[in-house]
Parts: C-alpha cells; structure tokens; sequence
C-alpha cells in the first residue's frame, strides 16, 4: 500500500467511488457511483486503469492535499482552476506529484463536479460488492481534513497521457432527453407542455436528488401514489409541483409521481448543472 | 388463492429499465402475483438482468444489455402459473419495545384511532406481517398488512431526526427504520436490534421475501438486548 495524498483543506464534499453498487437494490441500497460518469470513465482510460477504479468525486471545489510520495494523477470533470505548488495546472493530461507537492482544486468554473484520478485507483474498503462511499448508509467515509488517500500502485507515468479538444466531454448543452414517466398521464396538459416547452432552473442538491424550480407541475386529480422503485434519473414531483431529479445517491423506491426518466446518457449534463442554470428537457428519439 | 393469469401490463423506463405492472393495490394477491412473476423471470431470464426490484404491485427489472424477449414471455408466465412453486417463506421475530420513552406518537395514534395504549400494542403486535417492499432506506421493510384500526395520516412535518430502530405507522403499513433519518411515520416503538449492518455479515436482518412478527419486550429486557448488540 502507497501513502499518496494527506487531505489539507476539505470543500463542500467528496467522496471516493466506483462505478456503483449492484445487486442490493431490491434491499433498499442505491448504487451510488460517480454523478458524471461519462468523466469519470475517460479519467480511468487516461490512466489505463480498470473500469471500476476507485477516483476522488469533489463538488465545487476547496480541496488541498499534500503529496506524500511519486505518483501521477489526472484530473476531469468540470473545468476547475487547479493549481500545483500554486501555479495553474491542465486537467485531462496527466500530472506527477512528488513528496511535499501542494495541489489545490479551487474552483470549478462552469459544472460542479471534479474527478481525481489515480493509477489503479485509489484504496476504499469494499462494502456489499464496491467500494464507492454512500454518506447516508454509512458506507465510505466523507473526505475529511487529515486523512490519508492511498492505493495499490505508485508509479509515474512518461510521456504524459491526455485528452484534448473535440475529444473532451462537453457539457455546455443544457437539454437532456427523457422517457415518459410512467405517471405522466396523471400530469394535468398544461403540466406535460410546460415540462417540455419551459425550462427549469436547478436551485441545489446533492449526490441524493437536484432540485429545480419552474412552471407548476401539478396532477389532473390528486391521488396517493405507491411506491415503486426509482432510480438515477427518475423525475419525481412532490406536492410542491416543483421537480426532483434523483442522482446517483438514489433512493431506491418512492412514493412521488414520477413524471419522466431522463435518459442514461443525459445524465452527467444534469449532474454537471451548476446552481441556478436552467435544463430543458425533450423526448427521447426512437 | 386464485391467482390472475393475465400478464402484466409492460413499459420501457429507460433503455435499461423495464417496468412490469399488476393491478395498482395493496393486496395479498399482488404481493403473491409480483413474488411469483420475480421468480419467473429470476429463472428464466437471470443472465440478461442486473437487478429486479419488486413493489406493492410493480416488478421493476434493471437489465444488464437493453432488451428481454417480452414477446414470448406471456406463453411462459402462464406456463409457469399452471406449475407449482414452493418458495418458503421464512419468518423473523423481530423484538419491539412500546414503552412511552419510544413511542413518541403514542398520545397521536390514541386520539386518532380511540384505541388504548394497550389496545395499540395488542394489535400492532398481533399480526404475521409480510414484507411488501424494502427501501426507502436500507434494509427498511415496508410491513403490512396493518390493523385496519391503527392506519394512521403521516406526520404533516417529518421529524428530522428519527432514531435506528424506531418502528413507526405510515398510512397503512408499519415499519423500522434501521439507520438514522428524517422521517415523518407515526412513532409506536422500538427495536433494540440492528436491521443493516455495513460493515458485518449478514448485512441485513429482514428479506425482502420474508414474513416479520413483533414481539413485545419490556424496557429491562430492550436493555438487556441492547447490550448484547453493541
């Protein structure tokens, strides 16, 4: 085991995950994995790492670590001002530390979320079949000040490895696709427009559910729902009219109208929404 | 039990996710119509599914590729209903305490239901309760059926903080919550054992195919179990 990074300052959050947990659903487990995952998939291939290694998720920003050792890193996501011993460094190319280096991710400048890759990912306990933190089970630890980030392999990588340009996710399109949800029927008309012809602004969230605020979502005639399961992606409105987008935290089942789904590939644009901007959805194309 | 031989009806959630569903109730022919269609397809079709997630009356299946012949399938569904299935059903005897100390809500559900403190506990703890569902959160069991007299309105203003192991009443199902949460169920008790365990096996007490009686404790004997727990 490589002592990698000591946690200087810790942001807003950040958690280690995999892909996700499967298998446990049906017993009311979410399957967790990265928010974005189309980001944090490039960060393994970067690196050659196996699909399922382990990266650092960090929302905002307000990070700081110490290198303990020589190892390289990269780092994707949303465009973030990051900086080695204080000056500017590039994310989706490959990077060195070496002991006593200082690396900072301040700031995202557009999206929300940062991934922090390492080769062979780093090291977190495994729990029901993977090993990506979720907060509210008790499963994983939330990143916090003092803490040391390990992993298998230490190693530099030469030459630097990265992606550029056109090859780069981009998530500056704010539309995402949606399936009809399976209560969408029950949405009065004026509610199943405006879903698709206004858009919604995102006013916050976490790893659980994004919250958005726009034209009333009301039902026809109000009834109680039963719950069924639910997933990341489910677009559930509560009595507030107002919709819930579940992320990757989801829970498993819920009692709330779900009005539509957005489509699995849609979701990282939702994830890397960065408060206050605006989603407009419209219907998958067959 | 005669069970209705019609296939559900069917919807793609997303292009992983299907959705299969019986009549929209809460009923002791749904929970042994979605049981057995979970078992259908765990024999017929495991390789092509990830994970299914079975509720009060939908069967929700979470593909590993993005299709499943559902076209032939209503053939083998009543194939598979005209055959005998003896899933056993194991049951669990779960210890609850109703002291007032937990049952917060008790003053609430004896205003509502004009039932007694003692009349409460008798018939909450009377039934074999069947695990309709879990989730919400994990390891939660979604119990039923409740005494028609204790189904209690939720709390207009969830608590933020409910304790593991509190049983509580939500409209008409009971159940525990086996971590700390906010919530807003009818608080009535509470069990001294861990129901979900992530760091030790088994990780969960209760299955989802399972049937759950409530035993009545004292305060001394929730204490004593409680010690052997931590």
């Amino acid at each position: 085991m490589a002592r990698l990074l000591r946690v200087k300052k810790v942001g807003v959050f950040g958690s280690l995950q995999d892909q996700g947990r499967f298998g446990y659903r049906n017993y009311g487990i979410p399957t967790s994995g990265p928010m974005d995952a189309t980001s944090y998939q490039l960060g393994n291939e970067i690196l050659q790492n196996d699909t399922n290694a382990v990266a650092l998720e960090i929302f905002i920003g307000g990070f700081c670590f110490e290198a303990l050792t020589t190892q390289s890193y990269v780092m994707t996501g949303a465009p973030a001002i990051c900086l080695l011993n204080g000056e500017p460094i590039a994310m989706w190319v490959t990077f060195t530390l070496y002991a006593g280096d200082e690396l900072t991710i301040k700031t995202v400048q557009q999206g929300s979320i940062v991934y922090l890759h390492t080769i062979g990912g780093f090291e977190a306990p495994l729990t029901l079949g993977s090993r990506s933190a979720y907060e509210k089970g008790n499963i994983g630890l939330p990143i916090m000040r003092g803490m040391v980030l390990t992993s298998q392999i230490c190693r530099k990588i030469e030459p630097r490895r990265g992606i550029w340009g056109k090859a780069l996710p981009n998530f500056s399109c704010k539309k995402v696709r949606i399936y009809p949800g399976v209560h969408y029927e029950l949405f009065t008309t004026t509610s199943r427009e405006a879903l698709l012809t206004t858009s919604y602004q995102y006013t916050g969230g976490n790893r659980m559910g994004y919250y958005f605020s726009g034209e009333m979502l009301t039902l026809a005639s109000p009834r109680e729902i039963l719950s069924e399961s639910t997933q990341f992606g489910t677009i559930q409105v509560p009595t507030s009219g107002q919709p819930i987008i579940l992320m990757a935290d989801a829970q498993t089942v819920g009692g709330y109208p779900i009005i539509a789904t957005v489509h699995e590939a849609d979701l990282a644009i939702v994830a890397q929404l960065k408060t206050y901007e605006s989603l407009q959805f419209e219907w998958v194309k067959e | 039990m005669k069970l209705n031989v019609d296939f559900p009806t069917y919807m793609y959630v997303n292009g992983h996710t299907l959705r299969f569903a019986f009549q929209e109730e809460v009923s002791q022919n749904n929970l042994a119509l979605v049981r057995s269609f979970t078992m259908f397809l765990q024999t017929h079709y495991a390789p092509q599914i990830r994970e299914i997630v079975p509720s009060y009356h939908t069967v929700t299946v979470f593909l590993q590729d993005t299709t499943l012949p559902v076209q032939q399938m209503p053939q083998y569904w009543v194939e598979w209903q005209g055959s005998q299935h003896n899933e056993k059903v194991q049951s669990i005897t779960i210890p609850v305490c109703y002291d007032e100390e937990f049952a917060l809500d008790m003053e609430r559900i004896m205003t509502y239901t004009k039932l007694s403190y003692e009349a409460i506990i008798e018939r909450h703890s009377k039934p074999v309760y069947d695990v309709f569902l879990m989730g919400f959160l994990p390891g939660f069991p979604y119990l039923g059926v409740l005494d028609e007299r204790l189904h209690m309105p939720r709390l207009e203003v969830p608590r933020k903080h409910v304790v593991a192991g509190t049983v509580g009443i939500g409209g008409e199902q009971t159940g525990i919550y086996p971590i700390d949460s906010p919530g807003g169920w009818n608080i009535i008790g509470r069990t001294p054992i861990a129901l979900f365990h992530p760091k030790r096996t088994p990780h969960f007490l209760i299955k989802p195919n399972q049937q759950v009686k409530l035993e009545r404790i004292t305060k001394k004997e929730y204490e004593n179990l409680l010690r052997k727990e931590l």
